[in-house]
Protein backbone atom coordinates (compact mmCIF):
# COMPACT_ATOMS: atom_id res chain seq x y z
CA UNK A 1 0.00 0.00 0.00
CA UNK A 2 3.04 2.77 1.23
CA UNK A 3 4.13 3.97 -1.71
CA UNK A 4 7.39 5.13 -0.22
CA UNK A 5 9.32 1.62 -0.22
CA UNK A 6 9.10 1.34 -4.20
CA UNK A 7 11.49 -1.37 -5.49
CA UNK A 8 14.11 -1.15 -7.88
CA UNK A 9 13.37 -0.45 -11.63
CA UNK A 10 15.64 -3.43 -12.78
CA UNK A 11 13.62 -5.63 -9.37
CA UNK A 12 9.90 -5.05 -11.14
CA UNK A 13 11.30 -5.66 -14.67
CA UNK A 14 12.65 -8.90 -13.50
CA UNK A 15 9.51 -9.91 -11.60
CA UNK A 16 7.38 -8.76 -14.89
CA UNK A 17 9.28 -11.52 -16.16
CA UNK A 18 9.12 -14.15 -13.93
CA UNK A 19 5.33 -13.58 -13.45
CA UNK A 20 4.67 -13.59 -16.86
CA UNK A 21 6.84 -16.37 -17.80
CA UNK A 22 4.24 -18.40 -19.80
CA UNK A 23 2.90 -16.12 -21.97
CA UNK A 24 6.91 -15.15 -23.06
CA UNK A 25 7.15 -19.28 -23.20
CA UNK A 26 4.11 -19.34 -25.72
CA UNK A 27 5.15 -15.80 -27.51
CA UNK A 28 8.08 -17.73 -28.43
CA UNK A 29 6.47 -21.17 -29.11
CA UNK A 30 4.21 -19.12 -31.54
CA UNK A 31 6.66 -18.03 -33.24
CA UNK A 32 8.98 -21.28 -33.23
CA UNK A 33 6.05 -22.94 -34.85
CA UNK A 34 5.16 -20.24 -37.40
CA UNK A 35 8.61 -20.52 -38.38
CA UNK A 36 8.96 -24.52 -39.14
CA UNK A 37 5.65 -25.14 -40.21
CA UNK A 38 6.08 -22.84 -42.96
CA UNK A 39 8.82 -25.94 -43.92
CA UNK A 40 7.11 -28.65 -42.82
CA UNK A 41 3.91 -27.88 -44.91
CA UNK A 42 5.60 -26.67 -47.33
CA UNK A 43 3.94 -23.84 -47.78
CA UNK A 44 4.48 -21.61 -50.68
CA UNK A 45 6.67 -18.53 -50.11
CA UNK A 46 4.58 -16.38 -52.09
CA UNK A 47 1.85 -17.20 -49.81
CA UNK A 48 3.04 -17.10 -46.20
CA UNK A 49 7.00 -16.47 -45.26
CA UNK A 50 8.54 -17.72 -42.05
CA UNK A 51 9.97 -14.79 -39.54
CA UNK A 52 12.92 -15.38 -40.11
CA UNK A 53 13.02 -14.29 -43.80
CA UNK A 54 10.36 -11.50 -42.58
CA UNK A 55 13.54 -10.01 -40.51
CA UNK A 56 15.91 -10.41 -43.38
CA UNK A 57 13.74 -9.05 -46.37
CA UNK A 58 12.01 -6.36 -44.03
CA UNK A 59 15.78 -5.28 -42.71
CA UNK A 60 16.98 -5.09 -46.32
CA UNK A 61 14.32 -2.60 -47.31
CA UNK A 62 14.46 -0.59 -44.25
CA UNK A 63 14.86 2.84 -45.53
CA UNK A 64 11.69 2.58 -47.30
CA UNK A 65 10.11 1.20 -43.82
CA UNK A 66 11.30 4.20 -41.92
CA UNK A 67 9.98 6.67 -44.14
CA UNK A 68 6.67 5.33 -44.63
CA UNK A 69 6.71 4.89 -40.79
CA UNK A 70 7.25 8.52 -40.55
CA UNK A 71 4.70 9.13 -43.30
CA UNK A 72 1.49 7.61 -41.47
CA UNK A 73 2.32 8.20 -37.97
CA UNK A 74 2.22 11.84 -39.20
CA UNK A 75 -0.73 11.37 -40.75
CA UNK A 76 -2.16 9.00 -37.35
CA UNK A 77 -0.40 11.54 -34.63
CA UNK A 78 -2.23 14.46 -37.04
CA UNK A 79 -5.79 13.35 -37.09
CA UNK A 80 -5.96 11.98 -33.66
CA UNK A 81 -4.04 15.24 -31.95
CA UNK A 82 -6.86 17.34 -33.88
CA UNK A 83 -9.46 14.51 -32.91
CA UNK A 84 -8.98 15.71 -28.77
CA UNK A 85 -8.59 18.96 -29.80
CA UNK A 86 -11.78 19.51 -30.97
CA UNK A 87 -13.37 16.54 -28.81
CA UNK A 88 -12.50 17.67 -25.79
CA UNK A 89 -14.40 21.20 -25.81
CA UNK A 90 -17.59 19.92 -27.97
CA UNK A 91 -17.57 17.17 -25.34
CA UNK A 92 -17.56 19.79 -22.58
CA UNK A 93 -20.19 21.82 -23.99
CA UNK A 94 -22.94 19.19 -24.76
CA UNK A 95 -22.04 17.90 -21.27
CA UNK A 96 -23.06 21.15 -19.26
CA UNK A 97 -25.55 22.56 -22.12
CA UNK A 98 -29.35 21.07 -21.78
CA UNK A 99 -29.98 22.25 -25.31
CA UNK A 100 -26.78 20.68 -26.95
CA UNK A 101 -27.68 17.85 -25.08
CA UNK A 102 -30.79 17.63 -26.88
CA UNK A 103 -29.65 18.43 -30.27
CA UNK A 104 -26.37 17.61 -31.17
CA UNK A 105 -25.68 14.24 -28.53
CA UNK A 106 -28.03 12.30 -30.14
CA UNK A 107 -27.08 13.16 -33.83
CA UNK A 108 -22.98 11.97 -32.51
CA UNK A 109 -24.77 8.95 -31.13
CA UNK A 110 -26.51 8.83 -34.36
CA UNK A 111 -23.21 9.43 -36.67
CA UNK A 112 -21.35 6.83 -34.22
CA UNK A 113 -23.45 3.65 -35.65
CA UNK A 114 -22.03 4.79 -39.03
CA UNK A 115 -19.22 2.79 -39.50
CA UNK A 116 -16.71 6.02 -40.32
CA UNK A 117 -14.30 4.31 -42.53
CA UNK A 118 -17.37 3.70 -45.44
CA UNK A 119 -16.18 7.12 -45.73
CA UNK A 120 -12.78 6.87 -46.71
CA UNK A 121 -13.29 6.84 -50.09
CA UNK A 122 -15.65 9.60 -50.77
CA UNK A 123 -12.91 11.75 -48.80
CA UNK A 124 -9.96 10.71 -50.62
CA UNK A 125 -12.28 11.67 -54.24
CA UNK A 126 -12.78 14.75 -53.01
CA UNK A 127 -9.55 15.99 -51.79
CA UNK A 128 -7.09 13.93 -53.52
CA UNK A 129 -4.44 11.35 -52.58
CA UNK A 130 -2.52 13.82 -50.36
CA UNK A 131 -1.91 14.04 -46.59
CA UNK A 132 -5.06 15.90 -45.49
CA UNK A 133 -7.77 12.98 -46.42
CA UNK A 134 -6.00 10.64 -44.27
CA UNK A 135 -5.59 13.09 -41.64
CA UNK A 136 -9.70 13.82 -41.81
CA UNK A 137 -10.24 10.08 -41.87
CA UNK A 138 -7.99 9.56 -38.44
CA UNK A 139 -9.87 12.15 -37.19
CA UNK A 140 -13.51 10.70 -37.61
CA UNK A 141 -12.12 7.45 -36.46
CA UNK A 142 -10.81 8.97 -33.54
CA UNK A 143 -13.74 11.50 -32.51
CA UNK A 144 -16.40 9.79 -31.60
CA UNK A 145 -15.11 7.46 -29.16
CA UNK A 146 -13.45 10.79 -27.21
CA UNK A 147 -16.15 12.67 -27.41
CA UNK A 148 -18.63 10.34 -26.22
CA UNK A 149 -16.53 9.63 -23.42
CA UNK A 150 -15.79 13.11 -22.38
CA UNK A 151 -19.41 13.76 -22.30
CA UNK A 152 -19.81 10.70 -20.28
CA UNK A 153 -16.87 11.91 -18.06
CA UNK A 154 -18.20 15.49 -16.89
CA UNK A 155 -21.77 14.31 -16.54
CA UNK A 156 -20.81 11.58 -14.13
CA UNK A 157 -19.51 13.77 -10.85
CA UNK A 158 -21.29 11.68 -7.99
CA UNK A 159 -24.03 13.37 -6.22
CA UNK A 160 -22.50 13.57 -3.17
CA UNK A 161 -19.08 15.60 -4.50
CA UNK A 162 -21.78 18.00 -6.31
CA UNK A 163 -23.61 18.64 -3.63
CA UNK A 164 -20.09 19.23 -1.43
CA UNK A 165 -18.73 22.07 -4.18
CA UNK A 166 -22.61 23.52 -3.61
CA UNK A 167 -22.09 23.88 -0.16
CA UNK A 168 -19.12 25.77 -0.35
CA UNK A 169 -20.42 28.45 -2.47
CA UNK A 170 -17.74 27.90 -5.11
CA UNK A 171 -18.13 29.77 -8.49
CA UNK A 172 -18.61 27.08 -11.35
CA UNK A 173 -15.26 27.56 -12.35
CA UNK A 174 -13.67 26.92 -8.92
CA UNK A 175 -15.83 23.50 -9.41
CA UNK A 176 -14.33 23.22 -12.41
CA UNK A 177 -11.15 23.14 -12.14
CA UNK A 178 -10.89 21.48 -8.66
CA UNK A 179 -13.57 18.97 -8.85
CA UNK A 180 -15.41 17.76 -12.34
CA UNK A 181 -11.65 18.11 -14.55
CA UNK A 182 -9.26 15.74 -12.03
CA UNK A 183 -12.62 13.63 -11.72
CA UNK A 184 -13.34 13.44 -15.71
CA UNK A 185 -9.97 12.90 -16.30
CA UNK A 186 -9.71 8.77 -15.89
CA UNK A 187 -13.24 8.38 -18.24
CA UNK A 188 -11.43 10.78 -20.68
CA UNK A 189 -8.40 8.36 -20.93
CA UNK A 190 -10.73 5.95 -21.81
CA UNK A 191 -11.36 7.49 -24.91
CA UNK A 192 -8.08 8.63 -25.80
CA UNK A 193 -6.85 5.21 -25.73
CA UNK A 194 -9.79 3.71 -27.42
CA UNK A 195 -9.06 6.06 -30.24
CA UNK A 196 -5.11 6.09 -29.63
CA UNK A 197 -5.83 1.82 -30.65
CA UNK A 198 -7.90 2.45 -33.70
CA UNK A 199 -5.75 5.50 -35.03
CA UNK A 200 -3.42 3.54 -36.93
CA UNK A 201 -6.58 1.10 -38.27
CA UNK A 202 -7.62 4.92 -39.67
CA UNK A 203 -4.68 5.53 -41.28
CA UNK A 204 -4.27 2.14 -42.72
CA UNK A 205 -7.31 2.27 -44.14
CA UNK A 206 -7.25 5.16 -46.21
CA UNK A 207 -3.65 4.44 -47.59
CA UNK A 208 -5.26 1.24 -48.71
CA UNK A 209 -8.26 3.56 -50.99
CA UNK A 210 -5.57 6.07 -52.20
CA UNK A 211 -2.34 7.13 -51.88
CA UNK A 212 1.57 6.72 -53.11
CA UNK A 213 3.32 6.72 -49.81
CA UNK A 214 3.09 5.05 -46.12
CA UNK A 215 3.02 2.01 -44.35
CA UNK A 216 -0.67 1.13 -46.05
CA UNK A 217 -0.04 1.84 -49.51
CA UNK A 218 3.60 -0.05 -49.00
CA UNK A 219 1.79 -3.32 -48.12
CA UNK A 220 -0.93 -2.97 -50.55
CA UNK A 221 2.05 -2.99 -53.54
CA UNK A 222 4.11 -5.76 -51.96
CA UNK A 223 1.53 -8.05 -51.67
CA UNK A 224 -0.09 -7.13 -55.07
CA UNK A 225 3.82 -8.16 -55.80
CA UNK A 226 3.21 -11.73 -54.16
CA UNK A 227 6.21 -10.39 -51.46
CA UNK A 228 3.92 -11.18 -48.02
CA UNK A 229 7.51 -11.26 -45.91
CA UNK A 230 7.84 -7.35 -47.13
CA UNK A 231 3.58 -7.29 -46.18
CA UNK A 232 4.39 -8.50 -42.52
CA UNK A 233 7.39 -6.32 -42.08
CA UNK A 234 4.65 -3.60 -43.36
CA UNK A 235 2.31 -4.53 -40.66
CA UNK A 236 5.37 -5.20 -38.06
CA UNK A 237 5.94 -1.34 -38.11
CA UNK A 238 2.20 -0.70 -38.17
CA UNK A 239 1.81 -2.35 -35.24
CA UNK A 240 4.66 -0.59 -33.42
CA UNK A 241 3.34 2.89 -34.74
CA UNK A 242 0.22 2.01 -32.90
CA UNK A 243 1.92 0.86 -29.91
CA UNK A 244 3.92 3.66 -29.75
CA UNK A 245 1.02 5.78 -29.87
CA UNK A 246 -0.54 4.02 -26.98
CA UNK A 247 2.31 4.00 -24.85
CA UNK A 248 2.66 7.66 -24.85
CA UNK A 249 -1.14 7.73 -23.79
CA UNK A 250 -0.65 5.22 -21.12
CA UNK A 251 2.31 7.45 -19.83
CA UNK A 252 -0.10 10.72 -20.25
CA UNK A 253 -2.38 8.81 -18.22
CA UNK A 254 0.24 7.56 -15.53
CA UNK A 255 1.48 10.96 -15.08
CA UNK A 256 -1.87 12.69 -15.34
CA UNK A 257 -3.84 10.50 -13.07
CA UNK A 258 -1.80 8.48 -10.72
CA UNK A 259 -4.07 8.63 -8.21
CA UNK A 260 -6.47 6.65 -10.48
CA UNK A 261 -7.04 2.95 -9.45
CA UNK A 262 -6.33 1.76 -13.09
CA UNK A 263 -3.49 3.50 -12.98
CA UNK A 264 -2.88 1.74 -9.46
CA UNK A 265 -3.24 -1.69 -10.37
CA UNK A 266 -1.07 -1.80 -13.24
CA UNK A 267 2.08 -0.07 -11.84
CA UNK A 268 2.58 -2.33 -8.46
CA UNK B 1 -29.46 29.11 24.45
CA UNK B 2 -30.92 30.60 21.36
CA UNK B 3 -33.05 29.26 18.36
CA UNK B 4 -30.81 28.71 15.64
CA UNK B 5 -32.67 26.23 13.43
CA UNK B 6 -36.49 26.64 13.19
CA UNK B 7 -38.59 24.08 11.17
CA UNK B 8 -41.91 24.68 10.67
CA UNK B 9 -44.01 22.83 8.65
CA UNK B 10 -41.28 21.22 6.64
CA UNK B 11 -42.90 18.83 4.05
CA UNK B 12 -41.03 17.21 1.30
CA UNK B 13 -42.63 15.22 -2.04
CA UNK B 14 -40.96 13.61 -4.67
CA UNK B 15 -42.12 13.75 -7.76
CA UNK B 16 -45.81 15.41 -8.76
CA UNK B 17 -49.06 14.19 -9.87
CA UNK B 18 -49.95 10.23 -9.87
CA UNK B 19 -46.48 9.05 -9.20
CA UNK B 20 -45.58 11.72 -5.91
CA UNK B 21 -44.35 9.96 -3.00
CA UNK B 22 -44.68 12.13 -0.11
CA UNK B 23 -41.98 11.25 1.66
CA UNK B 24 -41.44 13.54 4.82
CA UNK B 25 -43.35 15.71 7.14
CA UNK B 26 -45.28 18.29 8.00
CA UNK B 27 -42.38 18.54 10.80
CA UNK B 28 -42.41 21.51 12.98
CA UNK B 29 -39.22 21.70 15.50
CA UNK B 30 -36.51 23.50 17.00
CA UNK B 31 -33.17 23.77 17.43
CA UNK B 32 -30.65 25.53 20.02
CA UNK B 33 -27.54 27.12 19.63
CA UNK B 34 -24.92 24.71 20.71
CA UNK B 35 -26.80 21.77 21.24
CA UNK B 36 -25.60 18.11 19.77
CA UNK B 37 -29.12 16.58 17.93
CA UNK B 38 -29.94 13.02 16.69
CA UNK B 39 -31.98 12.31 13.86
CA UNK B 40 -32.82 8.85 14.55
CA UNK B 41 -34.63 6.65 12.70
CA UNK B 42 -34.52 3.57 10.34
CA UNK B 43 -32.84 3.76 6.71
CA UNK B 44 -35.73 5.42 4.76
CA UNK B 45 -37.53 7.71 6.90
CA UNK B 46 -36.56 10.73 4.94
CA UNK B 47 -34.12 11.71 8.09
CA UNK B 48 -30.88 12.09 5.26
CA UNK B 49 -33.59 14.22 3.32
CA UNK B 50 -34.15 16.34 6.00
CA UNK B 51 -30.32 17.37 6.36
CA UNK B 52 -30.20 17.72 2.87
CA UNK B 53 -33.39 20.07 3.16
CA UNK B 54 -31.55 21.91 6.04
CA UNK B 55 -28.77 22.49 4.11
CA UNK B 56 -30.21 24.21 1.34
CA UNK B 57 -29.40 21.59 -1.04
CA UNK B 58 -32.38 19.54 -1.63
CA UNK B 59 -35.71 21.96 -2.25
CA UNK B 60 -38.52 22.20 0.51
CA UNK B 61 -42.14 21.03 -1.00
CA UNK B 62 -44.01 23.03 1.82
CA UNK B 63 -43.04 24.74 4.71
CA UNK B 64 -40.12 27.18 6.04
CA UNK B 65 -36.66 26.41 7.11
CA UNK B 66 -34.65 29.32 9.33
CA UNK B 67 -31.31 28.83 9.88
CA UNK B 68 -29.76 31.80 12.14
CA UNK B 69 -32.47 33.86 11.56
CA UNK B 70 -32.33 33.90 8.00
CA UNK B 71 -34.84 31.96 5.40
CA UNK B 72 -32.83 28.67 3.74
CA UNK B 73 -33.63 29.08 0.32
CA UNK B 74 -30.61 27.41 -1.06
CA UNK B 75 -27.38 26.09 -0.13
CA UNK B 76 -25.94 27.51 3.19
CA UNK B 77 -22.19 27.83 3.00
CA UNK B 78 -21.57 29.11 6.63
CA UNK B 79 -22.33 25.10 7.54
CA UNK B 80 -20.16 21.80 8.15
CA UNK B 81 -21.64 18.99 6.04
CA UNK B 82 -20.36 15.05 6.34
CA UNK B 83 -21.94 13.38 3.51
CA UNK B 84 -23.27 9.72 3.80
CA UNK B 85 -20.21 8.47 1.62
CA UNK B 86 -17.24 10.95 2.13
CA UNK B 87 -16.49 13.90 -0.42
CA UNK B 88 -12.39 12.89 0.21
CA UNK B 89 -11.12 13.33 -3.28
CA UNK B 90 -9.06 10.61 -4.46
CA UNK B 91 -6.38 12.36 -6.27
CA UNK B 92 -5.45 14.77 -3.60
CA UNK B 93 -4.25 13.41 0.07
CA UNK B 94 -5.83 13.95 3.64
CA UNK B 95 -4.19 17.05 3.63
CA UNK B 96 -4.80 18.23 0.27
CA UNK B 97 -8.22 17.26 0.59
CA UNK B 98 -9.19 19.39 3.87
CA UNK B 99 -7.49 22.37 1.97
CA UNK B 100 -10.06 21.59 -0.87
CA UNK B 101 -12.45 23.12 1.09
CA UNK B 102 -10.69 26.17 2.12
CA UNK B 103 -9.56 26.36 -1.66
CA UNK B 104 -13.55 26.29 -2.80
CA UNK B 105 -14.41 28.86 -0.60
CA UNK B 106 -11.28 31.38 -1.60
CA UNK B 107 -9.21 30.75 1.67
CA UNK B 108 -5.56 30.63 1.51
CA UNK B 109 -4.36 26.98 2.98
CA UNK B 110 -1.69 28.75 3.75
CA UNK B 111 -3.46 31.36 6.02
CA UNK B 112 -4.73 28.16 7.85
CA UNK B 113 -1.82 26.10 8.63
CA UNK B 114 -2.02 25.93 12.14
CA UNK B 115 -5.29 25.30 12.48
CA UNK B 116 -5.33 21.95 9.80
CA UNK B 117 -2.73 20.83 12.38
CA UNK B 118 -4.28 21.12 15.41
CA UNK B 119 -6.99 19.36 13.47
CA UNK B 120 -5.23 16.69 12.55
CA UNK B 121 -3.74 15.89 15.75
CA UNK B 122 -7.54 16.24 17.40
CA UNK B 123 -8.74 13.54 15.21
CA UNK B 124 -4.95 11.44 15.34
CA UNK B 125 -4.36 12.21 11.45
CA UNK B 126 -1.46 13.91 12.56
CA UNK B 127 0.71 11.10 11.17
CA UNK B 128 -1.18 10.19 7.65
CA UNK B 129 -1.72 13.53 5.94
CA UNK B 130 0.33 12.92 2.93
CA UNK B 131 -1.52 9.70 2.58
CA UNK B 132 -4.22 9.28 0.07
CA UNK B 133 -7.35 8.12 0.79
CA UNK B 134 -7.11 5.01 -0.43
CA UNK B 135 -4.26 4.43 1.49
CA UNK B 136 -6.34 4.77 4.44
CA UNK B 137 -8.92 2.51 6.54
CA UNK B 138 -12.75 3.64 6.24
CA UNK B 139 -12.30 5.00 9.98
CA UNK B 140 -9.59 7.13 9.18
CA UNK B 141 -10.95 8.01 5.78
CA UNK B 142 -13.70 9.28 8.09
CA UNK B 143 -11.82 11.18 10.75
CA UNK B 144 -10.30 12.84 7.40
CA UNK B 145 -13.69 13.61 5.72
CA UNK B 146 -14.74 14.98 9.46
CA UNK B 147 -11.66 17.52 9.39
CA UNK B 148 -12.53 18.61 5.66
CA UNK B 149 -16.21 19.29 6.51
CA UNK B 150 -15.09 21.53 9.86
CA UNK B 151 -11.83 23.05 8.67
CA UNK B 152 -13.92 26.38 8.14
CA UNK B 153 -15.04 26.44 11.30
CA UNK B 154 -18.42 26.13 10.70
CA UNK B 155 -21.16 26.76 13.92
CA UNK B 156 -23.69 24.39 12.88
CA UNK B 157 -22.55 20.85 11.36
CA UNK B 158 -24.67 18.30 9.52
CA UNK B 159 -23.35 14.80 9.91
CA UNK B 160 -24.63 12.32 7.92
CA UNK B 161 -24.49 9.14 9.18
CA UNK B 162 -20.80 9.39 9.32
CA UNK B 163 -19.70 6.07 11.12
CA UNK B 164 -22.38 4.22 9.35
CA UNK B 165 -20.26 2.40 7.13
CA UNK B 166 -17.49 0.99 10.16
CA UNK B 167 -17.14 -2.07 12.55
CA UNK B 168 -18.22 -1.56 16.09
CA UNK B 169 -15.13 -0.93 17.26
CA UNK B 170 -13.91 1.59 15.25
CA UNK B 171 -17.31 3.43 15.62
CA UNK B 172 -17.38 3.38 19.33
CA UNK B 173 -13.60 5.35 18.94
CA UNK B 174 -14.83 7.83 16.49
CA UNK B 175 -17.47 8.80 18.81
CA UNK B 176 -15.32 9.31 21.70
CA UNK B 177 -13.08 11.83 19.96
CA UNK B 178 -16.40 13.19 18.30
CA UNK B 179 -17.62 14.14 21.46
CA UNK B 180 -14.76 15.54 23.13
CA UNK B 181 -14.35 17.33 20.28
CA UNK B 182 -17.98 19.13 20.63
CA UNK B 183 -17.62 19.49 24.14
CA UNK B 184 -14.73 21.67 23.18
CA UNK B 185 -16.10 23.55 20.66
CA UNK B 186 -19.79 23.63 21.50
CA UNK B 187 -21.20 24.00 17.79
CA UNK B 188 -24.51 23.17 17.00
CA UNK B 189 -24.69 19.47 15.85
CA UNK B 190 -27.65 17.79 13.60
CA UNK B 191 -26.47 13.78 13.43
CA UNK B 192 -28.28 11.63 11.50
CA UNK B 193 -27.75 8.22 12.68
CA UNK B 194 -30.03 4.79 12.62
CA UNK B 195 -28.40 3.37 15.95
CA UNK B 196 -30.55 4.03 18.95
CA UNK B 197 -26.89 3.96 20.81
CA UNK B 198 -25.32 6.04 19.31
CA UNK B 199 -27.88 8.65 19.67
CA UNK B 200 -28.40 8.62 23.26
CA UNK B 201 -24.84 8.44 23.92
CA UNK B 202 -24.00 11.65 21.77
CA UNK B 203 -26.70 13.34 22.00
CA UNK B 204 -28.29 16.33 24.45
CA UNK B 205 -32.14 15.68 22.44
CA UNK B 206 -33.04 12.47 20.35
CA UNK B 207 -35.66 13.28 17.59
CA UNK B 208 -37.20 9.64 17.39
CA UNK B 209 -38.50 9.76 13.19
CA UNK B 210 -40.51 7.23 12.10
CA UNK B 211 -41.50 6.82 8.53
CA UNK B 212 -43.52 6.67 5.39
CA UNK B 213 -43.90 9.94 5.71
CA UNK B 214 -40.83 10.61 7.66
CA UNK B 215 -42.37 12.78 10.73
CA UNK B 216 -40.72 12.93 14.41
CA UNK B 217 -42.63 10.99 16.35
CA UNK B 218 -40.79 12.17 19.68
CA UNK B 219 -38.11 14.51 20.73
CA UNK B 220 -36.22 12.81 24.03
CA UNK B 221 -34.51 14.95 25.94
CA UNK B 222 -31.05 12.84 27.17
CA UNK B 223 -30.22 14.04 30.68
CA UNK B 224 -26.90 12.11 31.52
CA UNK B 225 -23.69 13.65 32.40
CA UNK B 226 -21.25 14.49 29.44
CA UNK B 227 -18.97 12.78 28.50
CA UNK B 228 -20.46 9.66 28.53
CA UNK B 229 -17.64 6.73 28.86
CA UNK B 230 -18.36 3.15 29.20
CA UNK B 231 -20.11 4.07 32.91
CA UNK B 232 -23.13 6.36 31.83
CA UNK B 233 -23.47 3.70 28.91
CA UNK B 234 -23.94 0.87 31.18
CA UNK B 235 -25.92 3.56 34.24
CA UNK B 236 -29.90 2.17 34.54
CA UNK B 237 -30.26 5.68 33.10
CA UNK B 238 -29.40 5.31 29.53
CA UNK B 239 -30.56 1.99 29.05
CA UNK B 240 -33.90 3.33 30.57
CA UNK B 241 -33.44 5.58 27.39
CA UNK B 242 -32.58 2.76 24.92
CA UNK B 243 -35.52 1.34 26.15
CA UNK B 244 -37.67 4.02 25.73
CA UNK B 245 -36.53 4.49 21.92
CA UNK B 246 -37.48 1.01 21.26
CA UNK B 247 -40.75 1.06 22.66
CA UNK B 248 -41.39 3.50 20.06
CA UNK B 249 -40.15 1.67 17.42
CA UNK B 250 -41.84 -1.43 18.56
CA UNK B 251 -45.12 0.19 18.35
CA UNK B 252 -44.35 1.54 15.23
CA UNK B 253 -43.64 -2.10 13.77
CA UNK B 254 -40.03 -1.55 12.50
CA UNK B 255 -38.00 -3.30 15.15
Amino acid sequence: MASSDKPSLLMRASDTIVRSWMFIAFFIGFFLFWEYAVVWFDIPRYILTPPSLIVQKGAADLDRLLYYTYVTGLETVLGYVVAIVLALPIGLAIAFSTILRRTIYPFLVCIEMVPKIAFAPLFISWLGFGLLPKVIIVFLVCFFPIVLNAILAFNSLSEELTRFARSTGASAWTTFLKIRLPAALPQCFVGFKYAAINATVGAAIAEFIGSDEGLGFYIQIVTGNMRPDLAFAGIFFLTLLGLGLFGIVTLAERLLIPWHISVRRTTH
Amino acid sequence: MSTLIDLAGVTKVFGSGAGAVHAFGPVDMTIEDGEFISLLGPSGCGKSTLMLMIAGLLGITKGEITLAGRNVTGPQTDIGIMFQDNTLVPWRTVRGNIDLQLEMRGIDPASREDDVEELLRSVHLEDFQERFPHELSGGMQQRAAFCQAMVHKPKTMLLDEPLGKLDAMTRENIRKDLQSLWMQKRPTVVFVTHSIEEAIQLSTRVAVITPRPGRIERIIDIDLPFPRDFDVKSSPEFTAYVRETQEIFRNYGVI
